[in-house]
């Protein structure tokens, strides 16, 4: 326990469980705007996308694929929130086509890849490997969902609860869709490195889902989201150590079994929807 | 007319070259209950979101005033946990609201919902309110702004007669008591005779305009919505006369 606590509070684990909660407060913050405004799909295919960066950020030879990253997951986003305004056709029908796309770029790009490339690590995670660098990028992720949330979480709360009231008080809900969408292409891209591809999606929806079944405010599904978040974040760092699991699978599967948790307690209180 | 609250100077709405409102001109004056009738897909959902700004038109609409709003339908996710008193704080402060609700917007939370008597639901979940609760909150919401113009889009829809009856003496509450002009979508002809000054006669174009009980004729009636229909009255006492058109049932 003492070598556990060792590694991770000053040792060279300190960023690794930095890293962790700082993803885990930025996907908190976001879900409950998430969940609450149906991006659940939206996320997922901008997750995919990323692929498509980080390929293309290994044929370019960056060596920490961050930028082509954010660039191609907020490219993916905008489009996929234009063809939102302008296409006739269904939401998820459009996500469908995006993440099939992309995904299809990234993996005719991987084809031109020469040499060793840790695209597993990518699609899995490799948040043992995080260092002060992915540190410092997942605060800096951290920080965008805070400050945007706090600046706009009102206005994207009403646009959720009702388009046609939130543009009648005055709100200029496409802008506000598109502010949405980009911050979680942004969001999502970032959060890559340490979660991966395939389970970054889990991460800005369990929370909010988890804490829809316990509260009965906003304030309280807020804080709740936040909390079961970093719950998840830390025991399945700590739990994926033990038993040597992969960390971010292990991650979200502690968060799902908080939502089952959440679940059972809520049918018993009263409270699940 | 002195200083009319709206102006709408042939106004028309086209959505895929068809004409959903044509050429509509009229004013309003101040402190009025104006009852804004006609069929299914006669045009009223669209003309009141061309007054709202929402939808693009031709011609000219001026509002020299305030405008709050009730939608017709209020399509939510029912399951979201959020308070009557959070939802209103949602446009009534900055500070996000799930870091709590400001003593500011509690208390003009609460002057809101006394006005429509629902004072005793601002802590109630938006998702358990029933039909006429969730129907006194809008309203309550709607005059958040202090508007001088409220339009109200067939907000008894879908509520039943008591609860409608109580809704409608709230809005000729606000009428009377606050000078606001209502302007009230329905299809509910009883309402228009009963509670209105004013009739707006709308079948896309501009059918009849003035005073409720001049104008609600059988011949007028037929007039703007046509077809086979039926009038007659509840056995509730209140004396409700509806309009059933059995043409087509569109949303306008």
């Amino acid at each position: 326990m003492t070598e556990f606590a060792a590694y991770y509070l000053g040792g060279s684990g300190t960023a690794v469980l930095a890293g962790v909660l700082l993803v885990s407060l930025a996907s908190g913050v976001l879900s409950p705007i998430v969940v609450a405004n149906r991006m659940a799909f939206f996320s997922d295919a901008v997750a995919h996308s990323s692929l498509a960066g980080v390929v293309l950020g290994m044929l370019l030879g960056l060596g920490h694929p961050v930028l082509s990253m954010a660039a191609f997951g907020v490219m993916v986003s905008l489009v996929i929130a234009s063809l939102r305004q302008r296409s006739p056709l269904a939401l998820d029908t459009l996500l469908g086509v995006a993440m099939a796309g992309s995904l299809a770029v990234g993996l005719v790009l991987y084809h031109y890849v020469r040499g060793y490339s840790d695209l597993h690590s990518y699609l899995l995670g490799q948040v043992s490997l995080l260092g002060w660098a992915d540190a410092a990028i997942l605060g800096a992720n951290a920080a965008i969902a805070v400050v945007l949330v706090a600046l706009f979480a009102n206005r994207l709360t009403l646009v959720a609860v009702s388009r046609n009231l939130a543009q009648a008080r005055g709100v200029a809900v496409a802008r506000y869709e598109y502010l949405l969408i980009v911050m979680l292409g942004l969001v999502v891209s970032l959060s890559v490195r340490a979660v991966g591809i395939l389970m970054v999606n889990a991460l800005l929806v369990v929370p909010a889902a988890t804490a829809r079944h316990v509260a009965r405010s906003f304030a309280g599904l807020f804080w709740a989201s936040i909390g079961v978040s970093l719950a998840a974040g830390v025991t399945g760092l700590l739990v994926g150590d033990v038993l040597n699991l992969p960390t971010a699978p292990a991650i979200v599967s502690a968060g799902v079994l908080l939502f089952a948790l959440a679940w059972g307690l809520g049918r018993l209180r009263g409270t699940e929807a | 007319m002195s200083d009319p609250l709206l102006v709408l100077d042939h106004v028309t709405v086209r959505a895929g070259g068809r004409a959903l409102v044509e050429d509509v001109s009229l004013s309003l004056p101040r402190g009025q209950l104006v009852a804004l009738i006609g069929p299914n897909g006669a045009g009223k959902t669209t003309l009141i979101r061309a007054i709202l700004g929402l939808i693009r038109h031709e011609g000219r609409i001026e509002v020299r005033g305030r405008v709050g709003y009730v939608p017709q339908h209020l399509q939510y996710d029912r399951g979201l946990p959020m308070t009557v008193l959070e939802f209103m704080a949602l446009s009534l402060q900055r500070l996000p609201v799930a870091l709590g609700v400001t003593r500011a917007a509690t208390k003009r939370v609460l002057e809101l919902l006394e006005l429509v008597g629902a004072q005793k639901l601002a802590r109630a979940r938006l998702g358990g309110l029933s039909g006429g609760e969730l129907q006194r909150v809008m309203l309550a919401g709607a005059m958040q702004n202090r508007p001088e113009l409220l339009l109200l889009d067939e907000p008894a829809a879908g509520v039943d007669i008591e609860g409608e009856a109580t809704f409608h003496d709230l809005i000729a509450r606000q009428v009377r008591d606050l000078g606001v002009t209502v302007v009230l979508v329905s299809h509910d002809l009883s309402v228009v005779s009963e509670i209105t000054d004013h009739v707006i006669c709308l079948n896309r174009r501009l059918m009849c305009e003035g005073n409720a009980r001049d104008l609600l004729t059988a011949e007028t009636i037929a007039r703007v919505f046509g077809g086979h229909k039926a009038v007659y009255g509840h056995a509730h006492g209140h004396d409700h006369t509806h309009h059933h058109n059995h043409g087509n049932h569109r949303h306008d």
